[in-house]
């Protein structure tokens, strides 16, 4: 019967799992099952995150690639057709849902914000063209299999005890096998942007990377973060690339956004747009960002800076 | 290497114009060679250069692509063939269709190697068509590839993954969704410009491809609209820079910020 | 390594280069037409007016297949002072039969339209390069052009690289313009309905309305005002010489937001909606800022060469930029016969050009740059057509007196000379 269809979630990482588990339980009271690589234990954690069910695809054990799980992941969805299928949208997690859609003649609807039910019909909301408009678009595939980014869904507080069963799933042999060489870690992140309270952003109007000195100084003087656009981190390299705001970078909401030299491109805005407060600096009057700015101020930011910093250091 | 670099052509999302109603239009944008996708075709330039091969490009789409300045463009960048899917039909296809059409064309198309794609399309960044391209076409299928080595058995890669990076050994012919890290695009000079116009262009029909009975559907868009935005005061700051900033100093003061 | 050398390179596929790709093309010619934008006309701007026939003449009917806007048909001159504006309005149906007269156009969308007919004609677009440097032999003969390092060589260049020609100064036939001979023009693109359009300016069909302004328009500022209609949008803006906007440090976007606002304009543009803003140089000084027109080698065309005229009723650039080119590409091609492409064989290009209307209107109107720069061109005469058609007009209850004595006390009161007057106009009749 249709209401026994469950909704799957899955994710190679556990925090985001949580989330989707969290948010699953919204979509129509069904009955949530997670899917689980890695530890056991982490199998066992999903249900006292409110998984009514857990299966647990075992562990990569160092060798296997996430990936290697997709047609375990198929053959189960064919057998158990849920109505929903959520995955943890990373890269890993993209890459899972693109192939098992392929498999299974479906397609991904991907970095949805937002599920809303009409009728008998699931909708679902994300960004295109850059952040520049919103989508909605009405699910017609069964199951629908949708990625959902870190942040959409808050977890649940976790359950004192865990209730649900928990089964193990055979591994099925993929068809091909990427081998892996090595595992390079990435130095962890120097900085969480997430976190700042206020954040300076530097943009393009800055004209060498030395210039960072004043933009260092008056976040110094602010107590705020540095970020970035996007083309000062992957194209110029002058910063990191956590730093970097934007559709396919950090999204922040912190009380104070202060974009220096920063034009307002909408792939930047929607990084920054839920901002307490905005205030920009730019020499270009028409530039978009002031539109989205509660405090504008159209100038030089080579006279500018110093004389901001100057002044809020002379504040008694 | 025989490579196939997967191209979409695009409106340039910058220039969306939203209505007083909240509707978008992008009928005056321009059209031109997906951002994210200039790298996979930059990527794949080097490594027939490199290997002694070619490069056929691929695009599927409607009729807006058919035109001599995408053309040009993308076979200025290293392709030495290119083939057009052309089917207004294609105009708002979904990442499984566009991957079937694709899927579809590269059967038609001599032996190969590699496919490459980019992460993402540039006006929707679903990032899902390489990967599901891949597997219908039962390949060893890969996405974040940020460095392609030639080895002695296949391809060794890179994967920029959030936390770590992967080196894999993929086994050929595969399939690979690039970064913007892969190879940065070159500019194309004056002669392969020139050049550009007399390589060979072959075009064919949804139906040329044994897909006329139409596209899967597995949604159906709703709406389309502007975001909400969130109404800002927009109170401009005037004056000499040090006015400026004790006007700024003020609000922000007032703002509880400092 | 031996390399193809070509027999043109065309620099700028603006209305002037690709005019002479399209001819020289057809004339079995090896063309290359280098364009620094993505598209040809992705960076150009004109108000912009076409005056046709002179295009008519090499694409007969070319408004069949071109994407011309509209076909000017209603002229208005108008003289704005703070309040108000003495219109002069003008329409012929003879304007409304082909082969017309003028026409608006988009240069963006008309220039591409060009280009895919040199194209056709078999020239060879470059898009998206920048050329950087002109090349040169030890006799100092022009023989190509570089463009980020690269090569490419030409027994001749044609310069069709704008007001500002890069070229030009490169090969030494022309000094850096002085600011006096170049304006600035802005200019908005602002959406209307047809309908809105046509009920508006009394249009019916694909007729259009061209408006000159001259006063108020630009604060004092010398220079004039624009208001063209295209299809379903308004081609409105201001032109203003560079070096009195230097010296009066005006932000010509401000003025041009100013003169939107002005109460006889804005209801012109009501309710539109802003869809492009642009900013273009112009060659102003006339027959006076034209340069050498060639060398051994190369050729200017259009722009470049200086030609542009504003004679107060109509800003041609267009058409002198397609008779330019037209006579450049009779002078190459004698020259690709002859096999001999110095300065002494290019030479017949200036008597073309000298034979043709395009210097014969320069010469004609050499004297227009210095009477448009008039200052009471743009302050005293429009403020006193309307108040002394104000005073005209207005029934005050009390007494009204002749034309005459009505216009010596205008003049009085605006401290303009009768004397001025005259001259002025006389001025205006021979220069105009």
């Amino acid at each position: 019967m249709a209401e026994q269809r469950e909704i799957w979630v899955f994710s190679e990482k556990p925090a985001l799992l949580a989330e989707l588990i969290a948010g699953a339980k919204t979509l129509g009271g069904r009955r949530v099952a997670a899917w689980v690589v890695g530890a056991r234990s982490s199998a066992a954690q999903a249900l006292t995150q409110g998984a009514d069910r857990a299966a647990w695809l075992g562990d990569t054990g160092g060798e296997r690639l996430v990936e290697d799980y997709v047609p375990t992941l198929a053959q189960q969805v064919q057998a158990g057709a849920p109505a929903v299928l959520l995955i943890g949208s990373t890269r890993r997690g993209r890459a899972v849902a693109g192939r098992l859609a392929a498999r299974l003649d479906n397609t991904v609807l991907t970095d949805v914000l937002e599920f809303q039910s009409e009728g008998g019909d699931l909708l679902i909301r994300h960004m295109i063209f850059g952040g520049g408009a919103v989508r909605v678009e009405k699910a017609l595939a069964q199951p629908v299999i949708a990625t959902v980014g870190s942040g959409v869904f808050a977890p649940l507080p976790p359950a004192a005890a865990a209730q649900g069963e928990m089964v193990e799933v055979p591994f099925v042999e993929p068809e091909w096998r990427a081998r892996l060489i090595e595992r390079k870690p990435r130095p962890p992140a120097a900085v969480n942007l997430a976190a700042a309270r206020k954040v300076i952003c530097a943009g393009r109007g800055l004209a060498r990377q030395e210039d960072l000195a004043m933009i260092n100084e008056l976040a110094r003087a602010l107590g705020a973060e540095v970020a970035c656009t996007r083309p000062l981190a992957e194209g110029l390299n002058w910063l990191p690339r956590e730093r970097y705001i934007g559709i396919s970078g950090a999204t922040i909401k912190p009380d104070l956004y202060f974009g220096v030299g920063v034009s307002g491109q909408a792939q930047h805005i929607i990084g920054m747009n839920r901002s307490k407060v905005v205030v920009a600096l730019n020499k270009d009057s028409s530039a978009p960002i002031f539109q989205q700015a509660d405090y504008g101020v159209v100038g030089d930011l080579y006279a500018i800076l110093p004389a901001l910093v100057q002044a809020i250091k002379a504040r008694p | 290497m025989n490579i196939i670099v997967c191209v979409k052509f695009t409106p340039d999302a910058g220039d969306i114009q939203v209505n007083s109603d909240g509707s978008i239009s992008l009928e005056r944008a321009e059209w031109g060679i997906g951002s994210f996708d200039l790298q996979a075709v930059e990527a794949g330039a080097r490594l027939a250069e490199a290997t002694g091969g070619k490069v056929m490009a691929l695009s599927a789409g409607p009729r807006q692509i058919n035109h001599s300045k995408l053309k040009k463009d993308l076979l200025s960048r290293g392709p030495d063939e290119l083939y057009l899917v052309v089917d207004d039909a294609l105009q708002d296809a979904g990442t499984a269709a566009t991957a079937r059409v694709l899927a579809g064309a590269i059967g038609k198309l001599g032996p190969f190697d590699l496919v490459l794609c980019g992460e993402g399309s540039a006006d929707l960044y679903f990032q899902q068509v390489g990967l599901q391209l891949g597997e219908m076409l039962g390949l060893p299928t890969l996405n974040a590839i940020r460095k392609i080595e030639t080895a002695a058995d296949g391809l060794r890669v890179e994967r920029d993954l959030d936390d770590e990076i992967e080196v894999l050994a993929v086994p050929m012919p595969a399939v690979l969704a690039v970064t913007t890290d892969v190879h940065e695009p070159r500019l194309p000079t004056m002669k392969e410009i020139l050049k550009a116009g007399k390589k060979p262009v072959t075009e064919w029909t949804l139906a040329d491809l044994g897909l006329s009975g139409g596209l899967a559907k597995h949604s159906a868009v709703v709406s389309i609209r502007a975001p909400h935005q969130v109404q800002r005061k927009n109170i401009r700051i005037e004056g000499s820079p040090e006015e400026a900033a004790q006007a700024l100093v003020g609000y922000l003061n007032k703002e509880g910020l400092i | 390594m031996s390399e193809e050398t070509f027999d043109v390179i065309i620099v700028g596929a603006g209305i002037a280069g690709c005019t002479a790709a399209y001819l020289l093309a057809q004339q079995g010619l090896q063309v290359v037409l280098i364009e620094r934008g993505p598209y040809p006309g992705s960076k150009n701007l004109s108000g912009g007016v076409l005056y046709g026939r002179v295009l008519h003449e090499i694409i007969p009917n070319f408004w069949e297949e071109a994407p011309v806007e509209r076909i000017i048909t209603n002229q208005v001159i108008s003289f704005l002072a703070a309040e108000g504006a003495f219109n002069i309005d003008f329409k012929n149906e003879a304007f409304c039969k082909p082969p017309y007269n003028a026409f608006t156009v988009l240069r963006a969308k008309f220039d591409r339209w060009l280009a895919e007919k040199a194209e056709a004609a078999g020239a060879m677009l470059v898009p998206g390069i920048k050329v950087d440097a002109v090349l040169r032999d030890s006799a100092g003969q022009v023989t190509g052009v570089a463009a980020g390092g690269e090569e490419m060589r030409a027994r001749v260049v044609i310069a069709a690289d704008g007001a500002t020609s890069f070229l030009a100064q490169e090969a030494g036939l022309r000094e850096r313009i002085p600011t006096a001979h170049v304006a600035t023009g802005v200019k908005q693109v602002i959406a209307l309905p047809r309908e809105t359009i046509e009920e508006r300016f009394h249009l019916t069909g694909n007729e259009g309305a061209a408006y000159t302004v001259v006063g108020y328009a630009t604060r004092g500022v010398p220079g004039g005002g624009f208001l063209y209609t295209n299809r379903e949008s308004l081609s409105v803006g201001l032109v203003m010489r560079l070096d009195d906007l230097v010296r009066t440090q005006s932000k010509p976007a401000e003025i041009l937001e100013d003169f939107l606002a002005h109460p006889t304009i804005a209801p012109l543009v009501k309710g539109g909606r802003l869809l492009e803003y642009g900013a273009h140089l112009v060659p102003e000084g006339g027959l006076a800022m034209m340069p050498r027109l060639y060398t051994g080698g190369m050729l200017l065309v259009g722009d470049a060469a200086g030609l542009g005229v504003n004679n107060g009723f109509a800003i041609r650039g267009m058409d002198l930029a397609i008779g330019s080119a037209i006579a450049a590409a009779g002078a190459v091609a004698e020259a690709k016969e002859r096999g001999d492409f110095s300065a002494q064989s290019l030479s017949g290009y200036q008597r073309r050009l000298d034979q043709s209307f395009v210097m014969a209107d320069m010469r004609t109107y050499a004297r227009a740059p210095h009477f448009m720069h008039n200052p009471r061109l743009f302050h005293a005469y429009p403020a006193l057509l309307v108040d002394f058609m104000t005073r005209m007009y207005d029934q005050q209850g009390l007494p009204k007196q002749h034309l005459t004595p009505t216009l010596r006390q205008t003049l009085q009161d605006h401290h303009i000379s009768l004397f001025d007057l005259l001259k002025d106009f006389l001025e205006g009749a021979r220069a105009l």
